[in-house]
Parts: structure tokens; C-alpha cells; sequence
């Protein structure tokens, strides 16, 4: 177990200080954790997460990954490409790539040469159920598989953390289960630690801790047990 | 999939806008191609026209400013005979003028009795002979495009001409040019005693050493002038220069606006897939990769406008060529230089345009990429 990601005084604010999306917010999170961000909407937890994986820019505070100070794009850029997968809600496939290639895009520069970054994104699809839609658009998948893509996507180069921003926000209760469930395999199965950022209370409690945020600020930092699989029974909507 | 997979689907999926850009860098370069390679037709034509009459080396105005300007007097002769390798000189005075007032035509007045009318292949007719009322030979293709036969009647320099022959060439110079005897051109422009320059013929057999040992000599024979062969002489005549030089002021401008084309085409590409940009960047694209993928954009417009533009330029030359009143003065001209003069200028404007907006591209951060969606 080691310090994964750490931010220490961060701020973040918009429209020349007008808005204070994130202020002074401290946060350590460890390589075997899964941590569940929750708050209301506009309380600031999306922004943490961009600020956790370098999409975003601190106004204020610094951020480490794995115990360095990462600055600059071209740096984020690099962790990213070989330290974080995201996952968004609204998914964020390219629409003009198929599945397959929604995948290799991602492993383009960490893995050389085309056939290996194929089989590569085929051993994923296959895993997530996907192997007889890899060559199908986006636009031509179900919301889960849409979201299974995702998840495949952002596991393409073996990441550290996993991040999702509320990754079953787009979806009905049963894919979200199924969502959720995959998160919680790639937990265990491969022992990258999770970041969800959620405002359904649910989601939140199959995660080892809950970091509740609001107004920018957290308010409470607790550690519950381990990630859990959600069940049908243990779920409604 | 590799590297190249994503800009080329960026640009099929806009296809009218990729098409109009690649349409707008094409007639930058078929303007450039046909420009300078008209220019240089001129001056290749010019050369071939002289060359094919049978002189191995042209004395001429040194520095002369264009083809008719040139002057040598009547005098020089005599010194450039005496010259030990000179089988024959022929002094010749040429003039641009127009045929029937429907087309621009070289009018080339030859001495009687000069070498020059011994290889003369005629199709009709005959040469000029002594007692002839102002006599001339018209080129194969300038009497069929005036549609004039062996005995008609054809205007050149206000003066009506006597059809006595048409002959064949293998230029298009002289295919389109009227052959008069010199004494009567000499009248009509006032240049007695004067020539527009010698044409020399060397004694055979003739070889490289030869024609350079001949050149000395007649470089001596003949100081303050200029000595060379054909291609030489042609090259020495500064209103090509000048043509080059407006040929090519003309094409950079035209590349500028193409460059500016594919910048404003990259520019709106990137605008509208901020979103796009935003997730590769998630992804863990770095900001040289994002700069790239816009920068091959750029070179894949710029390689299919060039290739087009290169067939389109080639295409407007012979269009051009075949006016009639630009008839046997411009040839179609396309040398392997142009083609990589055209294609350096394709390879700068177009990734030059796409320089600012990848340059904008790596600048976005990827939280304000995905929220602009």
C-alpha cells in the first residue's frame, strides 16, 4: 500500500476568482483504495476529479502522483497515458472510430506497433463482452455497451487509478449495476484503485471510502470497508 | 489503426470543406505551375526555335532585355566568318508582331542565300527568290490556324506579304512564325545595318571541345557580345528573368492565400472538435502528439492540392498554349524542377496554416475541451 495521488491546499477557481469551485481541499488516496466523491450538483466534485488526473489546472495548492509534483500538460499528458484511466458519464467515445479502434487510440504511443495495440483492444472487448462489436460505431451500441467500451477504454494501458465521473449517470438501474459491477472487478481482479465521483448514495456505498463534498470544501472523509458487487436485490431506483 | 487513421477520418467526415480546401491549394499550385512553367516555355521555345534552324552558337546583345531588343551591328559579321571553326554566320533580326491582326506571331527576317534556308522543310511552295514583291514562308501551324495557302495574302507589320511557301518545324516557335527576307524586315522597323544577332554555324564533324575551343574564339572575335549556344542565349535574355520573377511574385502570393485556407479550414476543425481533441487528451495524448495529428491534417490537404494542382496546372498550360493569339510564343512547359519547386511551396503553406490552430489545439486544457460539448 502507497500514496497514489495527493492534494494538498488545492483551489480552483473560475471566471477570474469570481467563482470558487474548489477551495483548500486536501486529499490522500492510496494505490489499493475506492473512494467515492459525492456532493450535490455544483459542489465541486467533478472538479476535484479533473483536478486528480491533471485535466484541470489547481488556482492554487499542488498535486502529486505517486509522490511526484506533476506540472504542465505534455507531464499530465504522460501520467494519464500510462498511470490513469477515465471514465466519463456521457462516455466520450469518438464517434467516427468503431469499438475497437475507440480502444487503440488509447494504447497509440504506450503500445508500438498496430497489431499489438489490436489485439491488445480485442483482449479487452472480449473481457467486457464487446468481441462481436468491435468493428460497430459507437452510435451503434446500447448505452451499457457504450459504457463497457468506456471502461475497456480507460483499462487499455493497465492504469494505477481508475477514475469515473458518475459513471452510471446516463444509464437505467439494471446497466448500472452491471456498471458498477465491472468497477468493482477491475478493483479486485486487477488491483487499480478507484475513484468514482457519484451523487446516487448507492453507488457511494459499495466504495471502501466516502469523501462528501460541498461548496468546494469537504465535509467528510470516511472509510467504510471494501468495495462491494452490487446485487439486484441490494439496489432500486 | 495507426497515427495517420484519425486525421484521415477527420477530413471524410467533412468532406465538402476538405474539398474546397484541397480545391483552393490545387489553383494556388496549378497558378504557380502554369505561371512559371508558361515562362519558361517561352524561353525553352525561343531556344528550340533558334537551335532547330542549324546554329551551333548565337552571338547577342550581352544582357539584352528581351528577344527583339538585342542588337548587333552588320559589321560584326565579318570578324565572326574569319574565326577558324565558323563554317557560316547568318545575321538575323526578329520581331513580334501580329499576323492578319488574329494572332501574334515571330516574324524572322534570314539574308538571302544564308545556311539558314537550307533545312528549311517545306510542305508547299517554295523559298523566296530574287524579284519576289515582299515575300514569306508561314509555318505549318500558323497557316492553318489563319487558314492561308501558297499564294494568299497575309499582314505582318502593316505590310501585306506574298505567300511563297509553308514549311514544317519541330518547334512550336517556328511552327508559328513567318520567315521574310531580311533586307525588307530591316525597311519596315528601321534597323538597317543592324541585326538581332548572328547565328553561327561550326564545321563538322563537331564535338563538345569544339564547340567551347569555337565559343573562346569568337568571344574574342566578337568583345563587349555575347557568346553561347541556344540555350544560353535564351537564358541571357533578362525579360525572362523578369517574368520569373513576377511568375513567382505571383505564385507565393497565391500560396499565402492557400496557406491562409487551410489555416481558416484547421482552424474551424479544430473549433468544432475541441470535444474530439479534449478526449484524445484525456486519453493521455500529449500536446506534440495533438499537434501532430492536426499538423498530418494539414499535410493531407496539402499532398492531394498539389497533386491536383501539378494535373490542373499542366492542364491550364495547354489551354493557354492553345489560344490563338498566344500561339507558338507560350508552350506548355513542366519540368521535374517545378513539380518540386510546387510541391516544396505545398509541403511549406499547408502545415505552415496548421501550425496555429494545432498550436491552439495543444493549448486547450482537457477540462474546458470536455466541457464545450
Amino acid at each position: 500500500m502507497s500514496l497514489l495521488v495527493e492534494l494538498s491546499n488545492v483551489g480552483r477557481d473560475f471566471d477570474s476568482g469570481r467563482i470558487v469551485a474548489v477551495d483548500d481541499v486536501s486529499l490522500a488516496i492510496e494505490d489499493d483504495e475506492t473512494v467515492a466523491i459525492v456532493g450535490r450538483s455544483g459542489s465541486g466534485k467533478s472538479t476535484i476529479l479533473n483536478l486528480v488526473c491533471g485535466l484541470d489546472r489547481p488556482t492554487r495548492g499542488e498535486v502529486r502522483f505517486e509522490g511526484r509534483a506533476v506540472n504542465g500538460r505534455a507531464a499530465w499528458a504522460a501520467v494519464r497515458a500510462s498511470r490513469i484511466g477515465i471514465v466519463f458519464q456521457n462516455f466520450f467515445l469518438l464517434q467516427s472510430l468503431s469499438a475497437g479502434e475507440n480502444i487503440e487510440v488509447a494504447l497509440l504511443g504506450n503500445l508500438g506497433g498496430a497489431r499489438q495495440r489490436r489485439i491488445r483492444a480485442l483482449e479487452l472487448l472480449a473481457h467486457f463482452g464487446l468481441a462481436e462489436r468491435a468493428t460497430l460505431r459507437p452510435a451503434e451500441l446500447s448505452g451499457g455497451e457504450r459504457q463497457r467500451l468506456a471502461i475497456a477504454r480507460a483499462l487499455a494501458n493497465r492504469p494505477k487509478l481508475l477514475v469515473a465521473d458518475e459513471p452510471t449517470g446516463s444509464l437505467d438501474v439494471q446497466t448500472s449495476q452491471s456498471v458498477m459491477s465491472i468497477i468493482g472487478n477491475v478493483h479486485r481482479e486487477f488491483g487499480t484503485a478507484v475513484i468514482v465521483v457519484t451523487h446516487d448514495e448507492e453507488v457511494a456505498a459499495l466504495c471502501g471510502r466516502r469523501v462528501e463534498i460541498s461548496d468546494g470544501r469537504i465535509r467528510s472523509d470516511s472509510r467504510v470497508a471494501a468495495i462491494s458487487t452490487p446485487t439486484p436485490a441490494s439496489r432500486t431506483r | 489503426m495507426t497515427e495517420l487513421t484519425l486525421p484521415l477520418r477527420g477530413l471524410i467526415a467533412r468532406p465538402l470543406r476538405t474539398l474546397l480546401t484541397i480545391l483552393g491549394i490545387a489553383l494556388a499550385v496549378a497558378g504557380f505551375v502554369a505561371l512559371t512553367g508558361l515562362t519558361a516555355g517561352v524561353q525553352h521555345s525561343f531556344a528550340s526555335g533558334i537551335d532547330e534552324n542549324g546554329a551551333d552558337l548565337v552571338v547577342s546583345q550581352r544582357g539584352a532585355f528581351n528577344l527583339v531588343s538585342s542588337t548587333v551591328p552588320r559589321s560584326l559579321g565579318s570578324g565572326l566568318s574569319a574565326v577558324p571553326d565558323v563554317e557560316a554566320v547568318s545575321g538575323v533580326l526578329l520581331n513580334i508582331t501580329t499576323a492578319d491582326d488574329a494572332a501574334n506571331i515571330v516574324m524572322a527576317g534570314w539574308p538571302a542565300g544564308s545556311f539558314l534556308w537550307n533545312d528549311m522543310h517545306l510542305l508547299a511552295g517554295r523559298i523566296p527568290a530574287p524579284g519576289d514583291q515582299w515575300p514569306v514562308i508561314l509555318g505549318e501551324s500558323i497557316a492553318t490556324a489563319l487558314d492561308k495557302r501558297v499564294g494568299d495574302t497575309v499582314e505582318l507589320q502593316f505590310q501585306p506579304y506574298q505567300i511563297v511557301g509553308i514549311a514544317s518545324f519541330s518547334s512550336v516557335l517556328n511552327q508559328n512564325s513567318a520567315i521574310v527576307p531580311l533586307e525588307g524586315l530591316q525597311q519596315l522597323l528601321s534597323r538597317e545595318d543592324v541585326f538581332t544577332l548572328y547565328e553561327v554555324r561550326l564545321k563538322r564533324p563537331l564535338d563538345k571541345n569544339d564547340v567551347a575551343v569555337a565559343r573562346t574564339r569568337l568571344m574574342a572575335a566578337a568583345p563587349g557580345f555575347e557568346v553561347g549556344d541556344t540555350e544560353q542565349f535564351a537564358n541571357s535574355i533578362r525579360i525572362f528573368d523578369l517574368l520569373q520573377a513576377i511568375a513567382q511574385t505571383i505564385s507565393l502570393a497565391v500560396m499565402a492565400m492557400a496557406s491562409v485556407a487551410v489555416a481558416n479550414t484547421l482552424l474551424m476543425a479544430v473549433n468544432e472538435r475541441t470535444f474530439e481533441i479534449g478526449v484524445l487528451a484525456a486519453l493521455g495524448w500529449s500536446p506534440r502528439r495533438i499537434l501532430r495529428l492536426i499538423l498530418i491534417e494539414g499535410v493531407f490537404m496539402s499532398a492531394a492540392g498539389g497533386v491536383i494542382g501539378i494535373i490542373l496546372g499542366a492542364l491550364a498550360m495547354e489551354m493557354a498554349a492553345k489560344t490563338k493569339f498566344a500561339a507558338g510564343l507560350i508552350v506548355p512547359y513542366l519540368s521535374g524542377w517545378s513539380i518540386v519547386q510546387a510541391l516544396i511551396f505545398v509541403f511549406i503553406a499547408g502545415p505552415l496554416g496548421a501550425l496555429y490552430p494545432a498550436w491552439r489545439a495543444t493549448r486547450l486544457l482537457p477540462a474546458d475541451a470536455l466541457r464545450r460539448i
